[in-house]
Order: C-alpha cells, then sequence, then structure tokens
C-alpha cells in the first residue's frame, strides 16, 4: 500500500528528475520543481502507476501547491507528487499521460488562477466568466452581512 | 482566469518533448476538443440542463448525423456551490453537511470520508459498535443508491414500471434510515469520532424485515429489465470501456469493477469494520453497459449480506469516541477515501491546527465517469448516449460540487 | 330519412364516439398504468377520480394557444388537422353490428389502412414545423418508422382477406361465424395458421399508434414529447386525442379481423337480433380488452432503438409476412379443398 521512498526516487532520478520524497501522514509524497512534474508523471506512468486519481491544487498564501495522487493497480499502491507553481502560471496538461487528468485540470486552472496549456479542451469548467478564482485564499468568501446589505 | 501579465514571468511546466496535444494517449479514442457551436454541416443538439435523462443538471452539446453521435461536449457548473470554498468555512464536525450536499444520494459515504480524515489527523480511535454502526448505515445507503439507479435506468430505457418499484422498496429503507438518523436524505449522521445518536431499540426488527423481504425483490427486480429482450438488445455492448481506458480514465467503484479491474475499497484499503465482514465483490468481464447493470444489482445483494452479518453480530459498547465539543486537529495533511456507490469518494484535508480546514478537496467519482462518457459517446446513436449516461451513474451533485 | 340527414347524423355520432371514447380512455389509461405501477392513478376529481378527464379536457380548452417564434406558421396550424382528420374518417368502415356501421365499403379494409397512413405524414409535419431540432428528431423517427411498418401491417392482414375472401370488414367478420366442434369459436384467431400473423400484426399495430415499446418519436426520456413538444391546448389536445382514437381503431381492427368482431358464437343471433345494442357492446367489450392489452405491455417494457426497429420491421418482419402469405395461401387454397367434406374451415 505504500511504497518505499527510495524505490521512488531512484525512479525519478532515472528520468533525469530531481526529487524530494517522503513518506509522511498522506502518504509517500514525490515533491518537484515545476518543470520536471511533466516527466515525473511519466516515470511514474512508465513504471506502473496506472492511474490518475485526483489532481487538485491549494494556494498557500505564497504559490500555488498542485498534488496528483496515482494509483498502480499492478502493485495495489499509490503514489502522490506535488510541486509548486506561482499564481498565474501557465501549467503543461497532462493528459497525454493520464486521460483522466482532463477534467480536474480545467477545474484546478479555474478555481486557482492558473493558465492551462497542451489541453484540447481547455475551457472554463464550472463557472462562468468573470467569475475570480475562488479557492484562492484572497478571494473572500460573502458573509451574511456582506448578502443582506447588497 | 486573468490574462497574461508583463511583469511576471511565465514558469510553467515546460513542454519540451512533450507529444502533440491532440494525440490521445494508449487506450483513449480521441482528443475531447468540444463541439463548436458555429458549425453546420451537422445537427448540433442541446441536451440541456433540464432533460429527464441526464440525471440531473447536466448539459451536452450533441453534434448529431442523422441519429449518430458525431461529438459530444459536457458543459458542468449548474449545480456548483462551491463546496470546497465553503468547507474552508466550516467547521469540522460540519463538514458533514457539506458532504451529504455533494453527493446527495449517498450522504452517509460522504460523511464517513470526512470523518475518516479527521480521525486520522486527530489519531481518534472510534469505537467497535459506532464502526459496525457506520457499515451497517453504509451498506443501507448502498442499496438506497443503487435501487434509485436502478429505477432510473428503468427510465432512461422507456420502463416505467421498475421506477416505481424501486421507489416502492425504497420507502422501506428510507423509514429505516430516518428512524436511525432522522432524516430520509441529509443524514449528518456520521461524525468524526462515531456517529451522532445510537440506534433506537426496535430497528433490528425492521431491519431484518426488511433484508428478508429483499432479498426476495431483488430477483425480481432484476429480472424485470435484465430478463427482458429488449433491455437486453438496448444495453449488450454499449459504452464498452475496457480496462485499460477504465484505468486511463481514473474511473472506480462498479464502473471500474464492471470493467474487470478487482478493486475495492473495502476490501484493498479496509476502513470502519470491513475487514469483519464477509462479502464478494462482483466483477464485470467486458465493461459494457449490461457489466455495470449486473456488478451494481449483484452489488446490492452483497450488501444485504452485509446488513445481515452487522445486526447479528453488533457488538455493544458506545456510539462515539469522545471527542472535544470543538474540534482542532493538528496541522498536517490527509488523504481518506471509502467505497462510496458511486465509486471512491476521497477527500483530501489540509489543516493548519484551526477550527475549520485549511483546504478540503473532494473527489467526485462522477466527474470521471463523465469524463469517458465524452470519450465514449461518438459512434454510437443519441438513444444510447442516455443508456451510457445512466449505466455509468453520473451524480451531478458530486460532479460539480 | 333523407340521405343527407342519415349522413350527417352518422358523422355527428362517430365524432361523438370519437370524443366519449377519448375521454374514457384517457382515464383508463391511468388507472391501468398506476394499478400496474403499484399505485392508484386519478383519485381525487370525483369518485375515484372519474371526472379528471373532464377536468383536462376544460384545462386543455382554456390553456393558451402558443406559436414558436421559429415555428412554420401555416404547418404548424394545420399539422394536427392532418393527424386527426385520418384518425376520425377510420371510424367510418369499422362494423358494430350487422347493420350499425357508418357505411358499407367493399374495400373497407383497405380503406382503412388508407387513411391510417396518412397520420405519419401528419406527425412528420407537426415535427417539422415545430421549428425545433427535437421535434424534427422526433418527426423524422415517427416518419421512418411509422411509413416501413405500413407493409408488415398490410401484409399481416392479407393472409385473413384470404381466408374471408373478401375486403368488407362487415364480411370478415361474417366469414368468422359458427363454431368449430360446437365449442370453439370459428374466429381467425383460433386457427393454428394466422397465429404467426397475428403476431406480426400486433407488433405493426403497436407502431402506428406509437405505444411503447415503440414510441421513440415521442421517447420520454430522451425527446420527452418529441414532435408534439411545441403544441399546447387544443392543438396538443387533438394530437393526443387522435392517438387515442388510433389505438382505439387498430384494436378494432384487430377484434374484426382476427378476433369475429360483434360475434360470439355462445350467443345465438336471435338475441342479436331482439337486442340491437348487444352486438356493438360485445365489439366494444372485446376491443376494450385488446387496448388494456397494449397498455399491458406499454407499461411494462423498455424501449426499443429505432435502429432495431428498422431492422425488426425490414429484415424479419416482412419476410415473415410474405412467407405466412404464401403458407396461408397453399394451405387454403390447394391442400384444404383436397380434405373437403369432412371438415371445412
Amino acid at each position: 500500500m505504500l511504497p518505499d521512498a527510495n524505490e521512488i526516487r531512484t525512479l525519478l532520478a532515472g528520468s533525469g528528475v530531481d526529487a524530494e520524497v517522503d513518506t509522511v501522514l498522506l502518504g509517500t509524497v514525490a515533491r518537484v520543481q515545476a518543470a520536471d512534474a511533466i516527466d515525473a508523471l511519466a516515470a511514474f506512468r512508465a513504471d506502473g502507476y496506472e492511474s490518475l486519481v485526483d489532481f487538485d491544487g491549494m494556494d498557500t498564501g505564497e504559490a500555488i501547491e498542485l498534488t496528483w495522487r496515482l494509483r498502480s493497480y499492478s502493485m495495489d499502491c499509490e503514489a502522490y507528487l506535488k510541486t509548486t507553481v506561482p499564481y498565474d502560471a501557465e501549467i503543461h496538461s497532462a493528459w497525454n499521460i493520464y486521460a483522466s487528468a482532463l477534467m480536474p485540470e480545467r477545474e484546478t486552472a479555474e478555481l486557482l488562477g492558473l493558465r492551462l496549456a497542451g489541453h484540447p479542451n481547455p475551457k472554463r469548467l464550472f463557472t462562468t466568466d468573470g467569475i475570480p478564482p475562488l479557492l484562492r485564499k484572497d478571494v473572500p468568501i460573502r458573509s451574511v452581512e456582506e448578502v443582506k446589505n447588497r | 482566469m486573468s490574462d497574461a501579465r508583463d511583469d511576471i514571468v511565465t514558469v510553467g511546466l515546460l513542454a519540451e518533448g512533450m507529444h502533440d496535444p491532440g494525440v490521445p494517449p494508449a487506450g483513449i479514442r480521441r482528443a475531447p476538443t468540444g463541439v463548436d457551436d458555429l458549425a453546420t454541416e451537422h445537427l448540433i443538439v442541446n441536451m440541456g440542463p433540464q432533460h429527464p435523462s441526464t440525471h440531473g443538471v447536466l448539459r451536452m452539446l450533441v453534434e448529431l448525423d442523422g441519429e449518430e453521435v458525431k461529438n459530444a461536449e459536457v458543459t458542468l457548473g449548474y449545480l456548483h456551490r462551491g463546496i470546497e470554498k465553503l468547507a474552508e468555512h466550516r467547521r469540522f464536525d460540519a463538514l458533514g453537511t457539506l458532504m451529504d450536499r455533494g453527493d446527495y444520494v449517498s450522504g452517509i459515504m460522504g460523511e464517513t470520508a470526512v470523518a475518516l480524515a479527521v480521525e486520522q489527523l486527530m489519531e481518534i480511535e472510534v469505537p467497535r459498535r459506532a464502526r459496525w454502526i457506520r457499515v451497517m448505515m453504509a451498506e443501507l445507503n448502498r442499496i438506497a443508491t443503487h435501487l434509485l439507479w436502478y429505477g432510473t435506468m428503468g427510465l432512461d430505457t422507456g420502463a416505467m414500471g421498475p421506477f416505481l418499484y424501486a421507489m416502492r422498496d425504497r420507502e422501506s429503507l428510507l423509514d429505516i434510515l430516518e428512524a436511525v438518523s432522522g432524516a430520509r436524505m441529509m443524514f449528518n449522521y456520521v461524525r468524526p469520532g462515531g456517529v451522532v445518536a445510537d440506534l433506537p431499540v426496535s430497528i433490528e426488527a425492521k431491519i431484518r424485515e426488511f433484508c428478508d423481504a429483499f432479498d426476495t425483490y431483488v430477483d425480481e427486480h432484476d429480472a424485470i429489465l435484465a430478463g427482458n429482450e429488449i433491455f437486453q438488445a438496448r444495453l449488450d455492448g454499449i459504452g464498452v470501456i475496457d480496462a485499460e481506458m477504465a484505468l486511463a480514465f481514473g474511473l472506480t467503484g462498479p464502473n471500474l469493477r464492471a470493467s474487470g479491474v478487482d478493486f475495492d475499497l473495502r476490501k484493498r484499503r479496509p476502513y470502519d469494520a470491513y475487514d469483519e465482514m464477509i462479502f464478494d465483490v462482483p466483477l464485470g468481464v467486458t465493461g459494457d453497459a449490461m457489466d455495470r447493470f449486473s456488478v451494481r444489482m449483484e452489488e446490492m445483494r452483497q450488501s444485504s449480506r452485509i446488513i445481515r452479518q452487522c445486526i447479528e453480530g453488533m457488538p455493544e459498547g458506545g456510539y462515539t469516541a469522545k471527542v472535544p465539543k470543538v474540534l482542532k486537529p493538528p496541522a498536517g495533511e490527509v488523504y481518506a477515501s471509502v467505497e462510496s456507490a458511486r465509486g471512491e469518494v476521497g477527500i483530501h484535508l489540509v489543516t493548519d491546527g484551526g477550527t475549520s480546514p485549511y483546504r478540503m478537496h473532494y473527489h467526485g467519482p462522477s466527474l470521471y465517469a463523465l469524463q469517458a462518457l465524452e470519450d465514449l459517446m461518438p459512434g454510437y446513436l443519441l438513444a444510447d448516449g442516455c443508456i451510457m449516461i445512466g449505466s455509468a451513474d453520473i451524480m451531478l451533485g458530486e460532479v460539480d460540487r | 330519412m333523407s340521405p343527407t340527414l342519415a349522413v350527417v347524423v352518422k358523422l355527428v355520432s362517430i365524432i361523438a364516439l370519437m370524443l366519449t371514447n377519448g375521454v374514457f380512455m384517457i382515464y383508463l389509461l391511468r388507472k391501468v398504468l398506476g394499478h400496474l405501477h403499484i399505485r392508484l392513478g386519478p383519485m381525487h376529481v370525483g369518485p375515484h377520480g372519474i371526472l379528471q378527464t373532464m377536468n383536462d379536457v376544460i384545462k386543455l380548452l382554456t390553456k393558451e394557444d402558443l406559436t414558436p417564434r421559429l415555428a412554420d406558421k401555416a404547418l404548424f396550424f394545420l399539422a394536427p388537422m392532418i393527424v386527426f382528420v385520418p384518425s376520425f374518417m377510420a371510424y367510418l368502415a369499422l362494423p358494430f353490428s350487422d347493420t350499425l356501421k357508418a357505411t358499407s365499403l367493399e374495400t373497407g379494409l383497405l380503406f382503412t389502412f388508407a387513411v391510417l397512413s396518412v397520420v405519419p405524414i401528419g406527425i412528420l409535419l407537426a415535427g417539422w414545423s415545430s421549428g425545433n431540432k427535437w421535434g424534427l428528431l422526433g418527426g423524422m423517427r415517427s416518419a421512418a418508422m411509422q411509413i416501413a411498418y405500413e407493409v408488415p401491417l398490410l401484409l399481416s392482414a392479407l393472409p385473413v382477406v384470404m381466408l374471408a375472401g373478401t375486403t368488407d370488414l362487415g364480411g370478415i367478420v361474417d366469414a368468422q361465424a359458427g363454431t368449430w366442434l360446437s365449442v370453439i369459436p370459428r374466429w381467425f384467431i383460433t386457427n393454428p395458421l394466422i397465429w404467426p400473423t397475428f403476431l406480426i400484426f400486433v407488433i405493426a399495430s403497436l407502431i402506428e399508434v406509437n405505444q411503447t415499446p415503440f414510441d421513440m418519436s415521442e421517447a420520454e426520456s430522451e425527446l420527452v414529447a418529441g414532435f408534439g413538444a411545441d403544441y399546447s391546448a387544443m392543438k396538443f389536445g387533438l394530437i393526443y386525442l387522435s392517438e387515442f382514437s388510433n389505438t382505439f381503431v387498430m384494436s378494432a381492427l384487430g377484434v374484426t379481423l382476427f378476433f369475429g368482431g360483434w360475434l360470439v358464437p355462445w350467443i345465438p343471433m336471435s338475441w342479436y337480433e331482439a337486442v340491437p345494442v348487444l352486438a356493438p357492446t360485445v365489439f366494444m367489450l372485446k376491443t376494450y380488452l385488446g387496448i388494456v392489452l397494449m397498455w399491458w405491455i406499454r407499461g411494462t417494457y423498455p424501449r426499443v432503438r429505432i435502429d432495431q426497429l428498422m431492422d425488426l420491421g425490414w429484415k424479419r418482419l416482412i419476410p415473415a409476412a410474405l412467407v405466412m402469405i404464401v403458407l396461408t395461401g397453399v394451405v387454403d387454397k390447394l391442400i384444404v379443398p383436397l380434405f373437403n367434406g369432412a371438415v371445412s374451415w
């Protein structure tokens, strides 16, 4: 269920990716530079992690942290890949590696204010034009008073 | 999305050595480029947000050549309520109410996911009885969800009878769920630490009665639809998702198992009391709509089996652990997932030591099934499209969140 | 009674029959479907909901008659009439009793089928003129389906014509008089040779009346009333009424062709002559039994896909119907006369 951190490090190093791999409460997490993320995903895919089961982003206050959750059915384990991108950055789609990234990438890009490259259909997914990236910490949620005094 | 500004350096995931975005990866048939509204050679039909067959407010733009679908695009967001944003402003024991409104039919399982996440962070030990109650409620909820799916599957194909039979049977289930949790739909029953209240005294007899009745008529329900030649002709060979495609699209739950991949979170990553339950996991062979139908029917039978075991062996004890009134998990990050009726509901919870989550991401399995449908629909007829949406059991609440 | 007055009386009574039928059938449909679905159907308006249809008719009469902006106004106005009038005309040749028919046509069967085949044109027009893609899809499906199935419908009626020796519906009923071994009625349905033909007739007639399992042109869960979606108030009422009327006519045809019309051999002919209302009552009872059977199928079966339906029609039903014609002809005209004397059909 928990892949060995050293194995992941070796795997990624084999693709020329410099990664910090730790085993924490979340699981086995590999942290890479933004530029290496696609190569890291390709390496995972080639090693037998057949499925991308989740992709999401988080506003850490200084940058945006992206997390991929990969599952290998043949090895019955999950691994996490994390990277950090600056605000308003452009991320390249991983759909050629994992097709399940299609809509989650659109969702994450829309709700966190990123741009998508290499995606066949990079349109907005959940909100209409003009809505700010909702999951950013500086976009406030409206309080009851605000709504009453609209 | 904001436009590129001159003072921001575009640092991103570099595209060197990447393939052409138009080329699909292995297992996928085509690049989903969306439907061009202005093209005029084919008929572009809008299966609008209000439609009897789309199981919620889903809008599909379908490009038709006669009756055959050439291209399909899914437009979402009609049910987007910002659950993930709202979660950042809720106390941890109130997160269950948000999950109730995600997949609103399988409320118990959504609540369990978030409860497990908080329990992992706070290292709370849930008493045995509470775990057994959770399992029993989850399985009752699973049968209710699958019955609703069964009824709407019949409606999609035009058979009105099975829908009403399913609703009748669901009434007794909802009565039980209401007796235990107080509500028919938004249960708000599973909390971090256990459950809200203990089972009522008379519930055991009611559940036994339900299981006995259910075991007789689930076969009837199966026969009315699956034994019908017309239904078989409508479903056999439609929407075939082979194992490679299922894995490529990140499917989970009955959709994945119908394609032949043996992975059930209740067996592989047992949570609550599933490691003490004896049950089988049905698998499909070809991954067509008929397989998905049969897998869910069989899952209902297995759920009934689990419920019986729960009733027979329900341990004594507390229904919840002692948890503080205001939950304050330590700063950390955890991912908890449960086997919901539709797939794997996952909660990625990031906390900063406060009384609300810093970030909660809610993974809804129907979103991934919907992506797969966009790829599947071209090549089939429009009528098949409705069947495919139905057989994949899409729930817009957990797609849009 | 002057001929003109007689004609007027006949037409008025047919309209009255059609409307009464419609009212009663709508109520019956809701009750039948309701009980099949373990629910009650209409219960509130009047005792056991008897006045429900009255309510619905008044509602339809008082609703606003909308025409969509994109609709082709002339055709939009015309289409419901093209759907309704042939349904009305189909009643003309139906034999309610020996003497009670609107007109005694020698080519009654052919006339009825000819008139019913105008209905798909109306449906196609309704779908097209709605100015709505969904309506268009419904209309096109319906045209493809109903026009294609005219052939097996007519072909399945031919063996009956062969056995009866006439296309006059009254004559066909007369040919089914008497009993076989003084126990089994000599209806055509009791002739085993007719059973495959009857099956083809049932399937084709279900399609002609747009009934589940063949209601793709309405397809509630896909097209949501398809060709009729944009019609409101009485235009919708006309289309809806004509659908029920077609169901009645098809069932009546089935009863006439296969179940002996108004004849029940255990009731002596003297009773029929003594009580003039007996024959039509028997006829209506039989017809309603047929209608309830059609609705039983409707409440249970899922819907067939359009291409599967076309497949069924062109590749299976038409060859089967042709084979049955040849078989019936051979048996009836060649083999049976060889056994003449001992047995007579």
